[in-house]
């Protein structure tokens, strides 16, 4: 049935593939993305502003860590959508070639949410570590820690009363950021060499990238949420780290792909070419990853509770005691309501609905990251300060990195079509349909 | 076993009305006829799946999702409990220093009885919905309707169905394009 065809024969015969469907007016988003991209970075600088001022009492290190949750919130949904273009190239996946570009459009941003990173990294290694305590307590030395240095600072001597620089977190930081940008930057123009119909390789080039694409996904994946969450707390240590935050990462991103479809459907494109049927499918991914990001979230907690080894502990023990409500929402909003409301064929298949649920999903991805990072900040402060000052802090940093993300996906999309045209498998997904 | 409507003249039994058809296109078209003469009681046999024959035969959605759904959650409350009352109140044993009743320490079993129930309830229940498992069918005693696994295709509109008529039912099939028609003894 889904014999393939040149992309002239399938837009004659599918109406759905008229110009004025697949495309947006150029220019279009343009007004609305930099504007969203401008709060962001006004955001950034405010939330930067009251830290460095002491502003209400609050610290410059809260308002670093709220930066940190809303890139890593960012990094988090990029590198999702790379994990589903690699997963549909690899399973060449057909139901996918009409709305594979956008999970590419998410993709694309990975450099720029490695560059939202480092400033954080930057910040913290000039200062001599405000956030990771590893880079804090390296001047005088400790016990656990000099067991664990190398994986920081390479062979550098810590204890000497003064911190080395961190040559081996700063190498394998610089290997994930060039891992991304090739992986992204890669298989983007191969998406695009295909539209243009010049090379009819472009599809097998991309699935053969994907094969060793997807072995460096998952290595930098899980290493860099080491790097740049678990090692908040040096002392704690959890081999389920990468797998949990990259569960986490696949749940928001399809939510995130789902939201830019049903916006783009919204504003009456894509009529008949994405349908029900696809959002059927995706809603059936974002089911799927809410429950494994539950059977990973309760694991890690499971085994930690059971061996009660203080080292581990310690990272639920205080964050049950001192931030329970958060961890009960998590656990309720992250997997008891998208598992009961997704869980219904008609929300999967109502695109408004599921867009819903894809916003929800994307504000869990922020509270699981909150849960992680902001604990540490005041952690052992006998007098945390509170008030009003502290809240704002918190949505601005967090929200800078959301709003240039979302900024920079507006702008984007509309540069070109919001599909690939040139996909051999382009007839098969027009005539997708899901026959449970 | 109620008193069968329609018997033949030898006083056995009807099952219902076979009829063949030529090619799947036929078939298609012969279902969204027999749907759209409201019949409810009938199949179409293909020797492979025809796609959209769901829409032209006009299915129901199924309720197996709900009994697999009632099913696993019976399960796993079932499991949940079992587990606090063994530990909790008829055998307390300090396990880890850990208090008895630990929620922690029920739930891979709690979800494995879920999982447990749900598989049951789905083959159950999809066995009892298609009123299996059973001896033998009715058509399984026609010579011409082996060709349905090979290259022939066939609907069977039961004698059951409220609006089956040995008379209206044969002509309606003759309309829709059956190059044969004959009736299946019970």
């Amino acid at each position: 049935m889904s014999q393939v065809a040149s992309p002239h024969s399938i837009a004659a015969q599918f109406p759905a593939l008229r110009a004025d469907n697949i495309t947006l007016p150029p220019g279009s988003g343009k007004g609305l993305g930099t504007m969203l991209m401008a709060a962001g970075l006004a955001c950034v600088v405010g939330a930067a502003a009251i830290g460095v001022m002491g502003i209400g009492g609050v610290f410059a290190r809260q308002a670093l860590a709220a930066y940190h949750i809303g890139s890593m919130c960012v990094l988090a949904m990029s590198l999702g959508a790379l994990f589903f273009v690699l997963v549909f190239h690899l399973t060449q996946a057909g139901w996918v070639a009409a709305f594979r570009r956008q999970a590419e459009n998410v993709m694309a941003f990975l450099p720029f949410a490695f560059a939202m990173v480092l400033p954080t990294l930057i910040i913290e290694i000039a200062t001599g570590g405000k956030l990771f305590k590893w880079l804090s307590k390296a001047a005088t030395g400790e016990y656990v820690l000099e067991h664990k240095s190398f994986y920081f600072f390479g062979g550098a001597e810590i204890g000497t009363g003064h911190v080395p620089f961190p040559t081996f977190f700063v190498v394998r930081a610089l290997v994930y950021g060039a891992v991304w940008t090739l992986l992204s930057r890669r298989l983007l123009s191969l998406s695009l060499l295909q539209d243009s119909g010049q090379d009819p390789s472009a599809f097998a080039k991309a699935r053969f990238t994907s094969a060793w694409g997807m072995l460096l996904f998952a290595l930098t994946t899980a290493f860099a949420a080491f790097d740049w969450l678990m090692s908040l707390d040096y002392v704690f240590f959890s081999t389920m780290w990468g797998i949990y935050y990259f569960s986490g990462a696949a749940f928001s991103s399809a939510a995130l792909i789902v939201l830019i479809l049903a916006a783009l459907r919204g504003a009456g494109k894509l009529q008949g070419a994405v349908t029900h049927e696809h959002f059927h499918d995706l809603g059936k991914l974002m089911f799927s990853f809410t429950v494994f990001w539950g059977y990973i979230a309760f694991s890690q907690y499971f085994l930690i509770w059971y061996s009660n080894i203080p080292e581990e502990t310690a990272f639920f023990k205080y964050r049950s005691e001192h931030w329970k409500g958060l961890g009960i929402l998590l656990m309720v909003g992250h997997f008891v309501v998208p598992f009961l409301i997704v869980l219904f064929r008609g929300v999967k298949r109502n695109y408004r609905l599921l867009a819903v649920m894809a916003l929800w999903a994307i504000l869990m991805q922020v509270v699981d990251i909150y849960w992680i990072v902001r604990p540490i900040v005041y952690a052992g402060n006998d007098q945390p300060p509170t008030g009003a000052m502290v809240w704002i802090t918190d949505i601005l940093g967090v929200a800078g990195p959301l709003a240039i993300f979302f900024g920079y996906l507006i702008t984007t999309i509309p540069k070109g079509p919001l599909l690939g045209v040139g996909d051999p498998f382009l007839r098969e997904s027009l005539e997708h349909k899901n026959y449970v | 076993m109620a008193t069968p409507l329609y018997v033949t003249e030898t006083g056995e039994p009807i099952h219902g009305i076979l009829a063949e058809f030529a090619t799947p296109a036929d078939l298609y078209h012969a279902a969204e006829k027999i749907r759209d003469a409201g019949y409810r009681r009938w199949d179409t046999f293909s020797p492979f799946p025809v796609h959209g024959m769901e829409e032209a035969m006009g299915f129901d959605r199924t309720i197996l999702p709900l009994i697999v759904a009632v099913g696993g959650f019976t399960g796993a409350g079932l499991g949940f409990l079992m587990q606090w009352w063994m530990s909790a109140v008829d055998y307390q044993l300090v396990t880890q220093g850990k208090p008895f009743a630990s929620w922690q320490a029920f739930v891979p079993i709690t979800f494995e009885c879920g999982i447990l129930f749900s598989a049951f309830a789905a083959l159950i229940g999809m066995l009892a919905l298609n009123g299996l498992p059973r001896w033998n069918h009715p058509l399984m005693k026609k010579e011409r309707f082996l060709s349905s696994s090979d290259d022939k295709f066939f609907v069977c509109i039961e004698a059951a169905d409220g609006n089956f008529h040995p008379e209206r039912t044969r002509q309606l099939l003759e309309k829709a394009g059956a190059t044969s028609i004959e009736l299946v003894e019970e």
